[in-house]
C-alpha cells in the first residue's frame, strides 16, 4: 500500500521533466529524421518521400558542408586546447591563497553569464574598430585565418570561466598534505603539477574535455553574431564561408536555401558525429583515470 | 523530511504550473514582438467584429511610424493593429522569421513578401485581393500565378548611386552628365585625386561583407540582371535562371565591380556594417552611397540635409538613362486568419483615408505607390527617385527571382573575395558564370 503511494510520487514528480524532455527533445529529433528523407521546404504543405536522395546530395555536391565540417573539427580541436589550458591556468592561479579569491573567481566566471549573440556583437566591435586602430594589427574579421582565431578567442573568453569552476573544484578536492610534502621534499611547481595533482584531477579533465567538446561542436551564436560566416574563401573550386561552422551551415540551408529535407539530413548527420566523438572521447578518458 | 501532504502539494503546484505552460504556449512567440500596448490574442468572434489584427513589417527604418499610425488608426476605427518588426541586416533574416511563423501556425494576418521566390514558398496562404478599392490606383501590384492581385505595394523604392551634391559641385563634376561606364570612371578618379581637399576618406560607400550580402549579391547583382533594359524584358534573368550567362555583359559588368570596390574604404569593404556605411556619407567622408532611398527615414533622424540625388548604375558604355525602382515589399492577407475582412480593411484604408496616406508619405518617408496620392516624402533621395520615375526610365528588380539562398549564400561571397583581393577580376568572372551555371 505505502510503495504504491510512493511510486505514484515519484512519477508524479518525473513527469513534468519527462514529459518536457520528450515533447521538445523527443519528438521533434523523431520528426527530423523522418523529414530527412522528405524534400520539404519548410512552410508548403506538399511533402513527397525521397529516401536517401538528401544524404547522397550531402556529400557529393555540397563543398559548403564539406568544409563546415573540416572547420568544426578544426576550430573544435582549437578550441577544446585553448579552453582547458586557460582554465587549468586560471584555477591554479586562484586557488593560490591570496586574499581576493573569491571575487576573481566571480569575475572570471561572469563572461558564461552573457548570452553569445550579445558577446559575438560586442567582439565584433572589439575587433573591427578598437583592434585594427593598433596599426600593427591587422583586420582580423577579414581574412579567413585569423578570423577563426577571433572565434578561438571569443568562445574562450565566454567559456573558460565555467570550465574553471570544474578545475578548481577538483583542485580543492586534492589533500594538501600531499602536495605539502612533495614540496619538503623539494619538488618544483612543474613536478608537482605533473605528478601529483595532474593525475589526481584527471576526471575532472575527463568531465571538461566532454564539455568543451561538446560546446565547440555546437557553437552557432557566437558564429553569428561574430562573423556570419565569415570572410569568404575558396574550396573544392567554390566560393564559400570560411567560417560557416556546421551548425550555422545546417541554419543556412534550412531557412535560407528553403531545403528543409536536406538541412535535416545535415542535422542528423552532425548528431551522429557529436555522438561519436563524445563517446569515444570519454572511453578514452575514463581509462587514464586514477582514484585517490 | 517534509510531510507527505506537504510534498504532494508541491507535486500539484509543479503539475499545473506545467499544464499552465503547455496551454498558454500559443503566447510565448509574444515576447519577441515589438508591441507598445500589452498581450494580444488573435481574434476569436465573426470577422466583422474583430477588432484585433496583427501585421509583420520587415522594414525597421519604417517601425516607429507603423507605431504612430497603429495608435491613430486605433482611435479612428477601434481596431487594435499589433506590429512585428524584423529585419535590417544582422543575424536572423525577416523572411526566415515569417517562415517560422508559418510552422508554428502563427502567421500574422497581413505580412509581406518580397517577390516570385517568396510568394511560392507562401502562395499557399495568400488571400486574392483583385477586388479590392485600392488596385484601381496602382500599377505595382503583385500578380499571382493565375494573374489575380494578390500584394499591396508597401512604397515604391529606388536604388542606384547616392551621391552628396555639395562635394560633387566643389570637385566640379556634373552628376547629369554620368551616364555611362567612362564617364563614371572619370568621375572616380577625379573626385579620389581631390580627395584631402575635399576631406574625404574614400569616394564612394560601398559595402561587402557578409552581414550586408543583400547589396553585393542582390541589388548590385541586379544591375547584372536588369541594368539599361525595359521593364519587362527578362531576357537576361531568363537566361540566368535557365543556367546561360550573357558573357560580354557580364564582363562589362565585372568592369563596374572592380570599379566600385577600388574606389571603396579597403580596409573595412569586407567587415562593415549597415550602420557604418550610412554613417561614412552622413559625416560627408564619402561622396557615393550604394544604397536606396529607403535611407531617408534615418538620414532625416539624424538630422542630415546636405542636397543629394541619384546617379544611375551606368555599367555599360552606352548610355543608361534610368535607376531601378520597384515596390520592394508587398502586403499580403493570410487567407486562413478570421480576422480577413478587417485587414482588407486596413490596407484600402492605408491607401484611400488621408490618416493612412499621411502615414505612407510623412511619417514613413516613403514614396507611395498609389496615384490618387497627392502628398510628397521629404527626403531628398525620395524625391529624386520620383522624379527619375516620372521623367525617365525605371528598370525592375529581378533580383527576387533568384531562388533562395543564391544571392546570399552563393554570390555573396563571390563578391567578398574580389572585394578583399584574393581573387582577381578574370576568377570573380568565372566563379559569377560558374554558380550561375550550378544555379538551382
Amino acid at each position: 500500500m505505502r510503495k504504491r503511494k510512493d511510486n505514484l510520487l515519484f512519477t508524479a514528480f518525473l513527469f513534468p521533466a519527462l514529459f518536457s524532455l520528450i515533447m521538445v527533445i523527443g519528438i521533434p529529433f523523431l520528426l527530423g529524421i523522418y523529414y530527412s528523407f522528405t524534400n520539404w521546404n519548410g512552410v508548403s504543405s506538399d511533402v513527397s518521400f525521397v529516401g536517401f536522395a538528401n544524404y547522397l546530395a550531402i556529400f557529393q555536391k555540397d563543398p559548403k558542408f564539406l568544409h563546415a565540417f573540416l572547420i568544426t573539427i578544426i576550430y573544435a580541436l582549437l578550441n577544446v586546447l585553448v579552453v582547458n589550458v586557460v582554465a587549468v591556468g586560471l584555477a591554479l592561479l586562484v586557488t593560490q591563497h591570496l586574499r581576493l579569491t573569491n571575487l576573481y573567481r566571480a569575475a572570471f566566471f561572469a563572461p558564461n553569464l552573457i548570452g553569445g549573440l550579445v558577446l559575438g556583437y560586442i567582439w565584433q566591435f572589439i575587433y573591427n574598430n578598437v583592434i585594427s586602430s593598433f596599426s600593427f594589427m591587422p583586420q582580423m574579421l577579414a581574412k579567413p585565418g585569423t578570423s577563426l582565431v577571433a572565434i578561438v578567442i571569443t568562445g574562450t573568453w565566454q567559456y573558460a570561466g565555467y570550465i574553471m569552476m570544474i578545475y578548481v573544484a577538483a583542485i580543492q578536492g586534492v589533500p594538501d598534505s600531499l602536495i605539502e610534502a612533495a614540496a619538503i621534499d623539494g619538488a618544483t611547481f612543474g613536478q608537482r603539477f605533473r605528478h601529483i595533482l595532474f593525475p589526481l584531477i584527471a576526471q575532472s579533465f575527463t568531465i571538461c574535455m566532454f564539455l568543451s567538446l561538446t560546446s565547440s561542436f555546437k557553437q552557432f551564436d557566437v558564429n553569428v553574431s561574430l562573423t556570419n560566416g565569415g570572410p569568404a574563401a575558396t574550396f573544392m573550386g567554390e566560393s564559400i564561408h570560411f567560417t560557416e561552422l556546421m551548425a550555422l551551415n545546417i541554419y543556412n540551408t534550412a531557412f535560407s536555401y528553403n531545403k528543409m529535407g536536406e538541412g535535416q539530413a545535415k542535422a542528423i548527420i552532425y548528431f551522429l558525429l557529436l555522438l561519436v566523438t563524445s563517446v569515444t572521447q570519454v572511453y578514452f578518458n575514463k581509462k587514464r583515470e586514477v582514484e585517490v | 523530511m517534509m510531510k507527505k501532504s506537504i510534498v504532494w502539494m508541491l507535486v500539484l503546484l509543479m503539475l499545473v504550473c506545467l499544464m499552465s505552460a503547455c496551454g498558454g504556449g500559443s503566447n510565448t512567440d509574444d515576447v519577441e514582438k515589438t508591441e507598445e500596448s500589452g498581450s494580444s490574442e488573435t481574434a476569436e468572434e465573426a470577422d466583422s467584429d474583430v477588432t484585433e489584427i496583427t501585421l509583420f513589417n520587415n522594414k525597421v527604418e519604417i517601425d516607429e511610424a507603423l507605431q504612430q499610425y497603429a495608435e491613430t488608426y486605433e482611435e479612428l476605427t477601434g481596431v487594435k493593429v499589433n506590429i512585428t518588426t524584423y529585419g535590417g541586416g544582422g543575424a536572423i533574416d525577416s523572411f526566415d522569421m515569417l517562415k517560422t511563423m508559418a510552422q508554428s501556425g502563427e502567421l500574422p494576418d497581413i505580412f509581406v513578401v518580397a517577390g516570385p521566390t517568396h510568394y511560392e514558398q507562401f502562395k499557399e496562404y495568400i488571400l486574392d485581393l483583385s477586388n479590392e478599392e485600392w488596385v484601381q490606383y496602382t500599377d505595382q501590384s503583385y500578380y499571382g500565378e493565375s494573374g489575380e492581385v494578390v500584394g499591396f505595394p508597401v512604397a515604391i523604392e529606388g536604388y542606384a548611386l547616392g551621391y552628396n551634391a555639395r562635394i560633387l559641385e566643389e570637385a566640379g563634376v556634373d552628376p547629369a552628365t554620368l551616364t555611362n561606364f567612362e564617364a563614371i570612371k572619370t568621375a572616380f578618379e577625379d573626385i579620389d585625386a581631390q580627395k584631402e581637399e575635399l576631406g574625404l576618406d574614400c569616394v564612394i560607400s560601398m559595402a561587402a561583407s557578409p552581414e550586408l550580402g543583400w547589396v553585393t549579391g542582390e541589388q548590385n547583382f541586379n544591375v547584372y540582371l536588369s541594368g539599361g533594359l525595359a521593364r519587362d524584358d527578362s531576357s537576361v534573368i531568363d537566361a540566368t535562371l535557365a543556367g546561360e550567362v550573357d558573357e560580354e555583359r557580364l564582363r562589362q559588368y565585372a568592369d563596374y565591380v572592380e570599379l566600385l570596390f577600388q574606389y571603396a574604404n579597403r580596409d573595412n569593404l569586407t567587415v562593415i556594417t549597415y550602420d557604418a556605411q550610412l554613417n561614412d556619407f552622413m559625416l560627408e567622408k564619402t561622396a557615393f552611397i550604394h544604397q536606396g532611398n529607403w535611407i531617408d527615414p534615418a538620414l532625416k533622424e539624424a538630422g542630415i540635409d546636405f542636397d543629394m540625388g541619384y546617379v544611375p548604375q551606368a555599367f555599360t558604355t552606352t548610355d543608361t538613362n534610368g535607376i531601378f525602382v520597384s515596390a520592394p515589399t508587398w502586403y499580403v492577407v493570410n487567407n486562413q486568419s478570421p480576422a480577413v475582412e478587417t485587414a482588407k480593411k486596413f490596407l484600402n484604408d492605408l491607401a484611400l483615408t488621408p490618416e493612412g496616406q499621411d502615414f505612407m508619405v510623412n511619417l514613413a518617408g516613403m514614396v507611395p505607390a498609389f496615384t490618387n496620392v497627392e502628398l510628397s516624402p521629404e527626403g531628398k533621395l525620395s524625391n529624386d527617385v520620383m522624379r527619375w520615375n516620372s521623367e525617365a526610365e525605371t528598370y525592375a528588380w529581378n533580383q527576387y527571382k533568384l531562388p533562395g539562398g543564391f544571392a546570399q549564400n552563393t554570390l555573396a561571397p563571390i563578391y567578398e573575395q574580389f572585394a578583399a583581393g584574393s581573387i582577381d577580376k578574370e576568377t570573380f568572372i568565372q566563379s559569377i558564370a560558374d554558380a550561375i551555371k550550378n544555379i538551382g
